[in-house]
Order: C-alpha cells, then sequence, then structure tokens
C-alpha cells in the first residue's frame, strides 16, 4: 500500500469566520471557497458544522471530519478499495477517490496524491567545521519574515483502543510504527513516506475521541519559531513550545485553535526506513522533548544612558 | 485569607460575552467573566483535563460562536455556562473553579481571590 501521507483534512466547525482567519494567519493560502492549502498543494477544508457535504460527525463532536490520504497512484486506491471492502462499506466518488472508515469510525478517504513536489532550501546553518551552507554575505533572517507551511504533515488522534488501532493501520493500510509510548500508543508512517510519523495514536476513554492536533512541516526550527512568534504577535495563544521532541526530533510549537484542537508548526524530522527498529519510552514531559523554551516579549539588557561621570 | 479585587464596570462585558481578566498581574489571564445579562459567571482560566492550562484560543475568545458554551480551545471541551461543568470534550462530568463575583452598588464586578 503505497500510502504517502495526509492530502486534507476536512473539518466541520463552530465558527467558520474565526477559523478561516486562524487558518490564514497560521500561513495557509485559500484555495477555492472552502480549503487552505500549504505550499506543496496540502491542506484543511473548513466548512460549517452543519455542511451536508460533510461525512457524519463522530459521537463525540470532534470537528475533524475526514482524513484524506494521498497514495502513489489509481491502482493504489483500487488496492485499498479491494482490501477494504472484504469487511466495510467503501464509497467510490468519480474523481476516482474512495471513503470508508477505519475500527473507530474515522472517516478515511484515499485519493491519488495532490501532494506537489516541492523544490526549495532547507533553513540553512553555518556551522564550524561543516561547508557553509549559506554563502557569504547572505544573511539568515530579518524581523519581516513570515514563513510557510511546506507540506501537511501528522495528526494525532484520541482513540479509546490503540492496539486496535494500530492493527488496523499495520494490517490493512500498510503503515509500520517506527516508536511507541508505553500504554499510550504508536508513532507510525505510511509505506509511502520515511518521515517519523504521519499519525500518533493516544490512548483515551471513548468519550475523548477525536482529533488531538494536526500540523505543518515548515523549513526548519527558525521557521517554527517565527512563524510562531508571528502568531503570538497576532493575539493567539500558546499551548505548547516552542521546543523539540525526542521520538521524531521534530521541533514543535502548539498552539490552541477554534478548530476544536491545537494546531502545531513542526519542522526537521527525523527519516526512517524498514532498517529501523522501534523504541519504547514511557511517556511524560522528560520524554516529550529534549528542551522546552517559552515565548516571552521582546526584551533586551538595555537600560537607559548611563549617567555622565561626576554628575 | 482572601481578598477582594475590582475587575471593571459591569457594562464593560458586552451582554453574552466573556471577557479575561489578569487580577494579580501574571502577565496573562487567571480568570474570566460570562456575562449573560444582569448574570455573571467567573473562572479560574484553567481547563481541568491537564489541570495547568489555559482555555482560549485567543483574549477573551472562551464561548462558542453561538454563546451557548464556555469552550477549552485546546481540544474542544464544553463547559455550562452557569455551572463550569464540562459537559463534553477529555475532561467531561469535571468543573471549572469558580470564582465569587458580585455587582456592587458602586457599578463595578468585584471578585474574591483565595491566597
Amino acid at each position: 500500500m503505497n500510502i504517502i501521507g495526509p492530502d486534507l483534512l476536512v473539518f466541520g466547525v463552530d465558527d467558520v469566520d474565526a477559523c478561516r482567519q486562524f487558518a490564514s494567519d497560521y500561513g495557509l493560502t485559500a484555495s477555492g471557497d472552502h480549503r487552505f492549502v500549504a505550499l506543496d498543494g496540502t491542506g484543511i477544508e473548513i466548512r460549517s458544522k452543519d455542511d451536508d457535504a460533510l461525512p457524519a460527525a463522530l459521537e463525540t463532536g470532534s470537528m475533524l471530519r475526514k482524513t484524506l490520504y494521498g497514495v502513489a497512484d489509481q491502482a493504489t486506491v483500487d488496492a485499498i478499495a479491494a482490501e477494504l471492502e472484504k469487511d466495510r462499506d467503501v464509497t467510490r466518488f468519480d474523481d476516482g477517490s474512495i471513503e470508508s472508515k477505519d475500527d473507530h469510525g474515522f472517516v478515511l478517504g484515499f485519493q491519488v496524491t495532490v501532494r506537489q513536489v516541492l523544490d526549495m532550501p532547507a533553513e540553512t546553518i553555518n556551522a564550524p567545521g561543516a561547508p557553509a551552507q549559506r554563502g557569504v554575505n547572505q544573511i539568515a533572517v530579518s524581523k519581516e519574515d513570515s514563513p510557510k507551511p511546506r507540506t501537511l504533515s501528522h495528526v494525532v488522534y484520541f482513540v479509546p483502543d490503540a492496539p486496535k488501532q494500530e492493527a488496523f493501520y499495520r494490517d490493512r493500510l500498510g503503515f509500520v510504527t517506527t516508536d511507541r509510548f508505553t500504554h499510550v500508543g504508536p508513532f507510525m508512517r505510511p509505506a509511502g513516506t520515511q518521515d517519523h510519523h504521519t499519525v500518533f495514536f493516544i490512548q483515551t476513554p471513548p468519550h475523548m475521541k477525536g482529533i488531538e492536533h494536526f500540523t505543518f512541516h515548515m523549513g526548519g526550527p527558525t521557521d517554527v519559531v517565527t512563524a510562531g512568534t508571528n502568531m503570538v504577535n497576532k493575539g493567539y495563544q500558546s499551548f505548547w513550545g516552542p521546543g523539540r521532541h525526542i521520538f521524531g526530533s521534530n521541533w514543535f510549537w502548539y498552539f490552541k485553535s477554534p478548530f476544536g484542537c491545537n494546531m502545531e508548526f513542526d519542522a526537521d524530522m527525523d527519516l526512517h526506513d524498514e532498517q529501523w527498529a522501534a523504541r519504547e519510552a514511557m511517556p511524560g514531559a522528560d520524554n516529550s522533548q529534549v528542551f522546552l523554551l517559552q515565548y516571552r516579549e521582546k526584551w533586551a539588557p538595555m537600560g537607559p544612558p548611563p549617567p555622565k561621570a561626576g554628575a | 485569607m482572601s481578598k477582594r479585587v475590582r475587575l471593571c464596570r459591569e457594562d464593560d462585558i458586552p451582554d453574552f460575552c466573556a471577557q479575561g481578566f489578569d487580577p494579580e498581574r501574571h502577565g496573562f489571564d487567571t480568570i474570566f467573566v460570562v456575562r449573560q445579562d444582569r448574570y455573571y459567571y467567573a473562572y479560574a482560566d484553567v481547563c481541568p483535563h491537564y489541570g495547568d492550562t489555559s482555555l482560549p484560543w485567543k483574549k477573551d475568545e472562551y464561548l462558542d460562536a453561538a454563546g451557548d458554551n464556555i469552550v477549552c480551545a485546546a481540544h474542544g471541551a464544553l463547559f455550562n455556562i452557569r455551572s463550569g461543568l464540562c459537559t463534553s470534550g477529555p475532561c467531561k462530568g469535571e468543573s471549572l473553579r469558580p470564582i465569587p463575583v458580585n455587582c456592587e452598588a458602586d457599578g463595578y464586578l468585584w471578585i474574591t481571590l483565595e491566597d
């Protein structure tokens, strides 16, 4: 199953205007009537919770209505349809995409990916001992920087039965577990990407079932912190970060959002292949991050001019 | 020990809206007040889910679009405005911590904070 990763997250929200403004300020670009997209065309769809075009909501009321995966080709879409039709309904749409549900009732879609191949540099650094990534007289930053999200990265779900969820994504969709928090759940990547994870499942009581957060990859840690600072300056409130995770090594900064879940900026995630052996760790603050920073308003060690000598 | 703190004039909070306050000057809002007509409901700005994170995604964004529920933006928990009880979301069945609030004869809202 050559699934690449999430192409689109479809939301049925309480406050469409607030969500559209939030998505725009986050750095996504409006596309058509309902979508906001990253630089590679992946993104989110924002509709009113009462919109008839949406799949039904989970019984918990989570605003995430559908996760639409991008896959390599139509043959992969058809193979997924054939696999899922063994034990559940699969809807086929005129555009070639399909829709079904996982074992917890989350609506899943699969389509030939819309993800465009990006050709742009990563954030660059200069370090002693290594070739300079930025040449002479090339500056790294300015106060006006407004970095854009590059691609839809991953989604984290609260699920009442994480082992069951892991088995479905592994056995039916070909996902691989890259790491795991004991008694919590697995980080998983589909076969078509080397990213450490495109999903993470968190074991919770059934009334919590839904989306925990979603995030887009940025161009590097400076982009994460700059984009987050721009959000703070627009009045949005941080939930967690900035910091750097251990599993996946990705930089993070989470913000509360009107989508009923947190929305994260992330960057610089580890890549893995079939040679990787999944690690396991106890959950908790110490194993969740190598460091955690906290925003404060700009400040500098400067007081008024010193008094003149003898004054 | 408890102390009384004057927050704002009664009419500074628009009807069926909420407002956050920083009465102890932490640099961020620590309580919020919801107004429904002549009634005011004050709570600590702490979601019971983790017990140490605040609710709104932006200053004063404590209510859903219809103004029917208090919302925690982190994971969409809904709380009854009058009781503070979480009716949906991660902390379902738990409650926001109420803060005593009164409209005084001087036309101001006063809250009582415990040390």
